[in-house]
């Protein structure tokens, strides 16, 4: 099998944007994607997967196609991908899984969502819609709800602390202020952060991410594509081949779990996490140990810190240990949501998978607001509901002109 | 011989007492009435009928698969016209053959429903349940709330001795136009007073078995829309001031219309011993009299179950706070939505939703709520046996979802009674059987929103009890389903 490099990637800004619709919005994503891709015609694009909740209902059925024919994708085969919050993160598991079977050479992945422009009572009813809706939701649970079950679970269990919620929050906010891209790009304090309006107890108003509107566009193609465009860049020309950096897709692992929460073994975990992460390691060959910079989904703070513990950063109980030692920090050893996360660079449901990516794809060119000091590996976790879907996607910057299938890390033929 | 068997009361937390809707209007129009109980956002005549219901079964000597016939009581049903016994069955577990009868038109209602479980053979249910209101500047200073239940069977603990009615026309006493929600009356006290008295001295004065120990009536419970009416009837009754005053509840429940003189004989009943007679005067229009030979009491003693039904302590609402609990002022319904639960995909869960019926796997033991859908345990697509979860359980994790934070289809509850708490539950199943061997229950976990209690209160490991309460009116049919409340 084949390896699949990241050509571009792009996002709009996320925030709330009465003006824009979900197609103009993924036009500005999909432009910033062919920025980084300058030598590549768009007809090149044979298949494209997006993913979207379909908030709000407007056009859900056959939005994706909406989309690409607005961007002048025309009669290109485009398949929209629902698995809720980590919609896009399985769009590009697709695209990576045609390219690499050979199938393609080029594939857009992608996503967008609009989530601001109906009334707060109308938009209630799309938030927790991914949540169990025959037992979860009758209980009268809601999104903020489940995530606040296993915020009272890990306090309960491991002594976490709401001030510890308080820091993933004051970290991230403090990342987002300094990317124009995000939706709430504002410092907060740890006090900001402790003080607010109760949502559902224990989490409040700084601890839940915002709605948001947005779209984020990434272009995968084989290695042969990928040199080919580097060649043909006319920034790159006469430069020497390491200078100009590759971002190959190392490892893509994915993972089904229970959509209630009240169905699982666990309220501490959230098991597809677990098992998603363990299958993206073995398919690049590293362990977590091995990561230099996450964009972890921190819809709600106590889902980072669940992360942290799922994904190997450690132990389980020692998230906010980690957090206070500042191991996360942009300056720490795992950086993690230098975007700004969910919480402040803003979660437009459909387009926050590919929206990680692309703020690891700036990473590892080197290109990023909050860049962190030269990062080789670099993973995005996406959580679709509570846990019912994941995907955990790790990219590696290849420099140079070795082929990865030379040198690279990795394993083929059992991914999943 | 056929008679009374158990019996069983239910009353709603809230109180609202005189002092407070004193506060509020100046003057209460309710003679002798201190306290109304008030209804939950999430009660109404069926919810509180099959808390009474259940709590009668539980005390009776036959089970809720032996019962034959089902009698509803109300003059508030949920519904205008819709099934009501029926609902009322499958809550509580009746079998599917059980014959079904609804009483309602009037606060003859209880005594309809009571005669024809005497008059039945085989095990019957009767259940009254009622929460009327009125104009809140008059009528509603009066309404209250509550459930009476009667497990009736031909080898009861309290005897049916005797029942005579009394019907004549006196329209206008007591009246609810059509479309309304609002009890009315002409206002005519004289004519009124004079309607009861006359009906229900006819009733009593038929029951030939009073005639020979009148001095041996322990307790009655007359007709009591406020706590004076007893009185005035009964002095031209042969029962004593004290007999009168043990059949009185509406002083501390205010006027519960059909259940009111149900709850009444609860009252009775639980003072009176092997030896006592208790009578039970209904009116409503015309009137009827029943006498029962014994009591739920032992001896001077009380049933100490059903005393405590009608004692529970109540938590003091404010004028405003029972505004927002009644609906009087609320929020309104948003409308359209992403989580639609369809009503036939909800009655397919009925068993889930209110007798808390789990499914355990043949082949590794593991239990399923709901049970449908491949072994949590073994992932095997299985036919699961039927497994019954206990009622009561422990809080396995718990958040309070705060004021404007409930999904639309709460929104109105919660504008109406404030932050609620959404919880797994965690509940033991029944022991069970897999794979030839037999293995210890185990235990499920289910979500369940927190009623009947502050939320901020409650812990994790708290032990919780169900309760089957409305979840939400949808598509105009009112859907029902457990909850849990504290048990402490």
């Amino acid at each position: 099998m084949r390896d699949a490099y990241l050509v571009g990637a792009g996002q709009s800004s996320f925030g709330s944007f009465p003006d824009e619709t979900y197609r103009s919005l993924f036009e500005t994503a999909f432009e910033r994607a062919l920025d980084g891709a300058d030598a590549l015609n768009p007809a090149r694009i044979e298949e494209v997967h997006l993913g979207t909740l379909g908030v709000g209902g407007r056009q859900l059925g056959l939005s994706a196609p909406a989309v690409t024919e607005h961007v002048g994708l025309h009669d290109v085969p485009t398949t929209r991908v629902e698995n809720a919050c980590a919609a896009s993160a399985y769009a590009l598991r697709g695209a990576v899984r045609a390219v690499r079977a050979g199938a393609v050479d080029v594939a857009l992945a992608g996503g967008y969502e609009v989530m601001t422009d109906t009334s707060a009572d109308r938009t209630k009813w799309w938030l927790g819609v991914s949540g169990e809706t025959e037992w979860e939701r009758t209980a009268g649970t809601t999104f903020a709800g489940v995530y606040a079950q296993m915020a009272r679970a890990h306090i309960d269990e491991y002594g976490t602390t709401v001030e510890d919620l308080a820091r993933v929050t004051v970290k991230n906010h403090a990342n987002g202020a300094k990317n124009p891209n995000a939706h709430l790009g504002f410092e907060c304090s740890v006090e900001d952060a402790r003080s607010a309006p109760a949502v559902a107890d224990p989490l409040n108003l700084y601890h839940c991410c915002p709605t948001s509107d947005g779209a984020s566009a990434v272009l995968v193609a084989s290695e042969d594509v990928a040199r080919e465009l580097r060649a043909g860049d006319p920034e790159r020309a006469g430069q020497a081949d390491d200078a100009a950096p590759l971002v190959r897709v190392a490892g893509v692992g994915a993972a089904s779990g229970r959509v209630g929460l009240f169905q699982r073994d666990t309220f501490t975990s959230i098991p597809a996490s677990v098992t998603a992460a363990e299958r993206a390691y073995d398919a690049a060959g590293i362990g977590p140990e091995d990561v230099d910079v996450a964009e972890v989904h921190d819809c709600f703070a106590i889902a980072e810190l669940l992360a942290y513990e799922d994904l190997g950063f450690c132990a389980p109980g020692k998230s906010g240990k980690l957090l206070r030692e500042g191991v996360t920090d942009p300056d720490g050893a795992l950086p993690a949501n230098t975007s700004g996360g969910l919480k402040s660079k803003g979660h437009p449901i459909g387009a926050t998978g590919t929206g990680q990516i692309a703020e690891l794809s700036a990473q590892l060119r080197g290109e990023a607001h909050v860049q962190v000091s030269s990062p080789e590996i670099g993973l995005a976790h996406n959580v679709g509901g509570s846990g019912g879907g994941v995907a955990v996607t790790i990219l590696e910057r290849v420099d140079g002109g070795a082929r990865a299938d030379g040198g690279s890390r990795g394993r083929e033929g059992d991914e999943r | 011989m056929r008679g009374i068997d158990a019996a069983a009361a239910y009353l709603p937390r809230f109180r609202l007492s005189t002092d407070e809707l004193a506060d509020a209007w100046e003057s209460v129009g309710a003679s002798g009435i201190e306290n109304r109980t008030v209804p939950a956002v999430d009660e109404d005549a069926l919810t509180m009928a099959a808390a009474a219901a259940e709590r009668a079964l539980d005390r009776a000597a036959v089970g809720p698969r032996a019962i034959e016939s089902v009698a509803v009581a109300t003059t508030t049903p949920p519904l205008e016209e819709g099934p009501l016994a029926v609902r009322l069955g499958r809550m509580v577990g009746l079998s599917r053959e059980t014959a079904l009868a609804e009483h309602t038109q009037g606060t003859l209602a209880g005594a309809e429903a009571l005669d024809g479980a005497l008059r039945a053979s085989g095990p019957a249910l009767v259940v009254a349940a009622d929460c009327p209101a009125g104009d809140p500047a008059n009528a509603d200073h009066r309404t209250g709330a509550g459930a009476a239940a009667f497990v009736v069977t031909d080898d009861a603990a309290v005897d049916f001795g005797d029942r005579a009615w009394y019907a004549d026309e006196h329209p206008g006493v007591r009246y609810r136009e059509r479309g309304s929600t609002l009890i009315d009356s002409l206002g005519t006290t004289s004519y009124e007073r004079e309607a009861m008295r006359e009906c229900l001295a006819g009733a009593i004065a038929g029951l030939d078995a009073l005639d020979a120990a009148e001095d041996n009536v322990h307790a009655a419970a007359i007709h009591q829309p406020d706590a004076s009416v007893p009185g005035r009837v009964g002095s031209d009754l042969p029962f004593d001031t004290a007999a009168v005053g043990r059949g009185i509840v509406v002083d501390r429940i205010g006027d519960a219309g059909a259940a009111g003189v149900p709850l009444g004989l609860c009252r009775a009943l639980s003072s009176a011993g092997p030896d006592d007679r208790v009578v039970g005067a209904f009116f409503g229009g015309g009137a009827v009299a029943f006498v029962f030979e014994g009591g739920l009491g032992s001896g001077a003693g009380f049933d100490d179950a059903l005393a405590e039904d009608l004692d529970r302590e109540g938590i003091q609402v404010t004028y405003t706070r029972y505004l927002r609990e009644r609906g009087i002022v609320a929020g309104n319904e948003v409308a359209g939505g992403g989580a639609h639960v369809s009503v036939p995909n909800w009655r397919r869960t009925l068993d889930q939703r209110y007798r808390l019926l789990a499914g355990r796997c043949p082949d590794c033991g593991a239990l399923a709520f709901p049970p449908e859908g491949a072994c949590p345990g073994c992932h095997a697509r299985v036919e699961y046996e039927r497994v019954a979860l206990s009622r009561t359980g422990t809080v396995a994790t718990l958040t309070t979802i705060e004021q404007g934070g409930a999904p639309p289809e709460f929104a109105d509850q919660q504008a109406r009674d404030g932050p609620y708490g959404a919880a797994i539950v965690e509940l033991e199943a029944e022991d069970g059987e897999a794979d030839g061997d037999s293995i210890d229950g185990g235990t499920v976990t289910l979500p369940a929103q927190l009623t009947d209690c502050d939320p901020g209160d409650v812990e994790t490991d708290e032990e919780v009890r169900a309760a089957i309460r409305r979840v939400y009116t949808q598509e105009g049919v009112p859907r029902y389903g457990v909850k849990f409340t504290p048990v402490g």
